[in-house]
């Protein structure tokens, strides 16, 4: 791997879940606007390079430098705000609040960053737009289908216009047909606004959106051969 | 189809024919079976199992404790009555002649520091009187026996007075329980060498045909009013806490149903799970209520006090408590299951979002308004006491009560729905409710009803109370204490002025002997009828202390202006019985003529000090009439004294007590309804913060329940970079704002509720602000508590963990 350029870059990270290593020494970058794949068979780490890249759990060892900041280093407030402002998250499931509106949603990242209400629906109209599914707005998660939901989720990992997209999965709970809409979606919109994506996926064909992949095996990062 | 059939077959017939269906098991046998099961999940389900078992059991123990507490009430009254019943007899309808087995009865009570105390004095004619209830023997002469807490009293070092006022009799003994209406009694009886025929009753035995009067509509709806609003939280905590661990349980059951077991036996199951915490909890709410009965004599209400022993509740009351408090914890646990059906790969939820409709939750504040409302229209006129009326005050109350628990889902959910923008966390607040704000409506309903009828059980105190108040500060603004007794001559009335005169702290001392007098017999006159004039005798300066007198020498007479719109008879030169009936309706005795002086000149009445009318209709000089002529001649003496000097009140009484120890006292120096209302306030206010306090528990567990449902979600939140305040004041907002709206209900509905009852017993309106800021303060509390709880194990669950998935 190549950290010259890198927006985000990760060395040696280590980390156990009790007796178990999760992750044993990984290293990972990504540059801007870049799609990078995370594949591995389950239990191999994938989720856990994902959430220590994105500050959401602190690595036992290793660093995690993003711009000119080291994550490992930051406190649970910084990486909390820089998880507001500059990364966006799309997961399998259970991610959108069941009580708020599609729209809602969507606003919600920016509106935790401070934007006035109107401002930020407004944005996440626009976003929904693009995502397609602007005829669910005022509808709650659990009146929508599965696909739907998916979409408005990658609207709203979107709507802040992040610097990196996290995406855990999001495909895992869809038929392929979804899936490959989504997928097509979220990387047009990535590409569209220069965000970089790191997709931890097990599926070859979700994969296929990445410019490059990763596999995680037995807690350690490779770069996969041939991969452009 | 059921779960666990028993085994087919053995090994060999395996081996050799597809095994037979099992033999279907009897109704109730599979039944016990499943609830069996449930019971045994409940004993072994893991950590939130047995926090639901813990909580139910917790709640249908306290639902136990305060029934049987309330149920025991009755009975409670009866004992005490009964004893009171059993040690008594003030005088027998046909007293008996003299003999071996008759003695002298009267009473001596008296107040010490504002404390009554019962005293009783015999004079036994022979050698065998009857002997009270606690005691073996009567006391020798000049000797008492008192109960524990007098004798305790007695030797305090601060019953220094109280020691000199019964410094009369020895103390020879301790009445034993039976012949105490409580352990905290304050009471003796002493043998009286001095005792006379007129100071008391001759009797012949101890018990005394006598019913207690029922509770008062004011006192019943009290009672109803303070169980509706002890048990309704109780029960919602029983409905909050059988929830707990809801997800899990489901889960389980849908396992069940992946291994055979249909829809059925799921609820069976279910339903043994929340049997075991019910069974539980019964056992549990007995021993809290005999713990708590042991608490009994060291509490006094209303100037009830007993005996552990004799709070109990009746056997039919208590077995169907035992009863239906378990089946009722079962009943909330189905009915928490409705809309939701267990499916073998897990739970489908069916009941689609339906607007709450106000019509049929009017229904019941309509009912209570059918029965309140002509109460109060009809104010004018005095309250009649009758067990209609009090049922329809009862009911009318418990009913709007009631209704408060189905308006509230209705009034929560019409005012969050119109709430729109806000910050954040408002939003999160109030959206969650928008969608589904049942389980918190449920557990405030619970505050709703407990703070109403405080509200109004404080609202009912405080009139009584500030009635009372009135009256005495009325009555009391002349520091003045007042003595009935026996006298034959005016010269021993003339005495007991001079010693109380002479008593430190007097001001003055007025007195004079009271009489009644009627008409003489006539054809076709019922005497037992006839509502006697009132005779006054005094000295020249004693009666100018009640009238204008033109002249004044020994031997006058004086008629007075005191009743002109009544035929007393009563002019110069008539005829009046001295011995007229001394009990209106009772027979007349043998008629004893005296004539009016034809002498007898008009005198004009001056009002009494304390602005109560006087009612003499004859003034008379001692030279006039001789007192002894009359058959029970009364004295009258009206004490005033320095409110500075120490202990004059106890001083007085004592000097009453030397000049006879019968001496009736009447006074408003001390109120005892202050004493009695402020127990019952400070008892309000304890089962009000017990309430609560309970309520709370129950609201955090339904927010702790709903953010473990969530977990995922709040995981994926902080992923998001959700700050920890974020979503800490979201949970704030969503206890705070049904809480706001039960509190607000609460105290229109405990207000209005007030305001009826007040106006229906025609007391004046009064209510005490910061009694109701108080009970509403302590609801804000429940809501600061219950989101402070809440946060740690909010701040737990928004961790990286929920999104783990492998």
């Amino acid at each position: 791997m190549t950290p010259a350029g890198s927006l985000l870059e990760a060395r040696a990270l280590r980390k156990a879940y009790g007796p178990t290593p999760a992750l044993d020494g990984a290293d990972f970058s990504i540059h801007p606007g870049e799609v990078v794949a995370v594949m591995g068979p389950s239990g191999s780490g994938k989720s856990t390079l994902l959430h220590c890249l994105a500050g959401i759990i602190r690595p036992d060892s290793g660093t995690v430098r993003y711009g000119p900041h080291t994550l490992t280093d930051l406190s649970d407030t910084h990486r909390s705000a820089l998880r507001r402002t500059d990364f966006g998250f799309v997961f399998q499931f259970g991610q959108l609040v069941p009580e708020l509106t599609c729209l809602e949603n969507v606003a919600l990242p920016l509106r935790l960053n401070g934007t006035r209400r109107k401002a930020a629906e407004h944005r996440a109209r626009d976003w929904l737009e693009r995502l397609e599914v602007d005829d669910v707005a005022a509808k709650r998660p659990g009146e929508i289908s599965g696909g739907q939901g998916q979409r408005v989720a990658v609207a709203r990992a979107l709507a802040p216009q992040p610097r990196v997209v996290f995406a855990d999965e999001p495909t895992g709970a869809l038929d392929s047909l979804n899936g490959e809409r989504v997928m097509g979606l979220l990387s047009d919109a990535a590409r569209a606004t220069g965000a970089a994506v790191v997709l931890v996926t097990h599926e070859p064909r979700v994969a296929a959106y990445a410019d490059r992949e990763v596999v995680v095996r037995d807690g350690v990062a490779r770069e996969m051969a041939g991969a452009a | 189809m059921t779960l666990l059939r028993s085994r087919p077959g053995t090994d060999g017939e395996r081996d050799t024919a597809p095994p037979a269906l099992p033999a279907a098991r009897r109704a109730p046998a599979v039944w016990a079976r499943d609830l069996a099961m449930g019971m045994r999940f409940a004993a072994g389900g893991g950590r939130e199992g047995w926090i639901r078992t813990a909580l139910t059991a917790a709640g249908v123990a306290l639902g136990v404790a305060v029934l049987l507490l309330g149920a025991s009430a009755p009975t409670l009254m009866n004992a005490w009555h009964a004893r009171e019943k059993a040690r008594e007899n003030l005088g027998q309808a046909h007293p008996p002649p003299p003999g071996d087995r008759t003695l002298l009865y009267a009473s001596a009570n008296t107040t010490f520091h504002g404390t009554a105390i019962r005293g009783r004095l015999v004079r036994p004619d022979g050698t065998r009187p009857p002997v009270p209830p606690g005691l073996d023997h009567l006391p020798g002469p000049g000797r008492m026996v008192v109960s524990p807490a007098l004798k305790e009293l007695l030797d305090s070092p601060g019953a220094g007075l109280l020691r000199e006022r019964l410094g009369a009799y020895r103390i020879a003994g301790v009445i034993g329980d039976e012949g105490l209406q409580g352990p905290r009694e304050l009471t003796y009886l002493a043998q009286s060498t001095t005792l006379g025929e007129r100071d008391g009753y001759r009797i012949d035995h101890f018990g005394k045909n006598w019913e207690p009067r029922p509770l008062t509509a004011p006192a019943t709806v009290l009672v109803i009013m303070t169980c509706v609003a002890l048990l309704t939280p109780v029960m919602v905590f029983i409905g909050t806490s059988v929830r707990f661990g809801n997800e899990r349980r489901e889960r389980r059951l849908a396992a069940l149903r992946l291994v055979g077991a249909d829809v059925r036996t799921t609820r069976r199951i279910a339903s043994g799970e929340a049997l075991f915490g019910s069974l539980l909890g019964l056992l549990g709410g007995g021993l809290l209520f005999l713990a708590a009965r042991q608490l009994a004599p060291a509490i006094t209400l209303w100037d009830i006090n007993v005996y552990s022993a004799d709070v109990a509740p009746g056997p039919v009351t208590a077995l169907l408590i035992a009863v239906l408090v378990p089946a009722a914890a079962v009943l909330v646990t189905l009915v928490a299951q409705r809309g939701v059906t267990v499916e073998p790969l897990g739970v489908v939820r069916h009941r689609p979002p339906v607007r709450r409709r106000l019509w049929w939750r009017l229904a019941l504040p309509v009912l209570s308004a059918l029965l309140l409302v002509p109460l109060v229209l009809r104010h004018r006129q005095p309250w009649d006491d009758t067990p209609v009326n009090t049922f329809r005050l009862a009911a009318g109350s418990t009913l709007l009560l009631f209704g408060i628990t189905a308006l509230l889902p209705w009034l929560v959910e019409r005012v969050v729905g119109r709430l729109r923008g806000g910050p954040v966390p408002w939003q999160l607040a109030v959206r969650r409710l928008q969608l589904n704000s049942g389980p918190a409506t449920r557990a405030v309903s619970g505050i709703t009803v407990a703070v109403a009828g405080a509200i109004a059980i404080h609202m009912l105190m405080t009139g009584m109370q500030t009635g009372y108040a009135a009256a005495y500060a009325k009555s009391g603004q002349v520091p003045r204490i007042s003595f009935w007794g026996h006298t034959d001559t005016w010269r021993s009335t003339e005495r007991a002025l001079a010693a109380l005169r002479a008593t430190p702290g007097v001001t003055a001392a007025h007195g004079t002997i009271d009489l009644n007098a009627g008409r003489m017999p006539a054809p076709g006159r019922d005497l037992s009828r006839d509502l006697p004039a009132v005779l006054t005798v005094g000295s020249c300066a004693e009666l100018r202390h009640l009238a204008r007198l033109p002249a004044c020498k020994d031997g006058d007479v004086f008629v007075t202006d005191a009743r002109p719109d009544r035929d007393t008879g009563i002019t110069p030169g008539a005829t009046l019985n001295l011995n007229p009936p001394l009990v209106y309706g009772e027979p007349a005795g043998r008629p004893r003529p005296w004539t009016v002086p034809p002498a007898a000149r008009a005198a004009r009445l001056l009002p009494s000090g304390d602005g109560h009318p006087r009612y003499y209709d004859l003034l008379l000089t001692p030279a006039a009439l001789d007192p002894a002529r009359y058959t029970a001649p009364d004295m009258q003496l009206d004490v005033d004294f320095d409110r500075g000097t120490p202990d004059a009140v106890e001083h007085i009484r004592n000097t009453a007590a030397r000049i006879g120890p019968t001496m009736y006292e009447s006074s408003s120096v001390d109120n005892p309804h202050d004493r009695q209302l402020d127990g019952v306030r400070t008892a309000l206010f304890t089962g009000a913060v017990i309430t609560l306090l309970l309520i709370g528990a129950g609201l955090i567990i339904s927010t702790v329940e709903q953010l473990h449902e969530r977990r995922r979600l709040l995981s994926v939140l902080d992923a998001h970079g959700t700050r920890r305040a974020t979503l800490g004041w979201s949970v704030l907002w969503q206890t705070a704002l049904p809480v706001a709206l039960g509190l607000a209900l609460a105290v229109t509905c405990g207000l209005t509720l007030g305001t009826l009852l007040l106006t229906i017993i025609g007391t004046g309106l009064a209510v005490d602000w910061a009694g109701i800021a108080g009970i509403t303060a302590i609801g804000a509390a429940v809501i600061l508590f219950v989101t402070a709880l809440s946060l740690p194990p909010l701040w737990r669950m928004m961790r990286p963990d929920g999104l783990r998935t492998e």
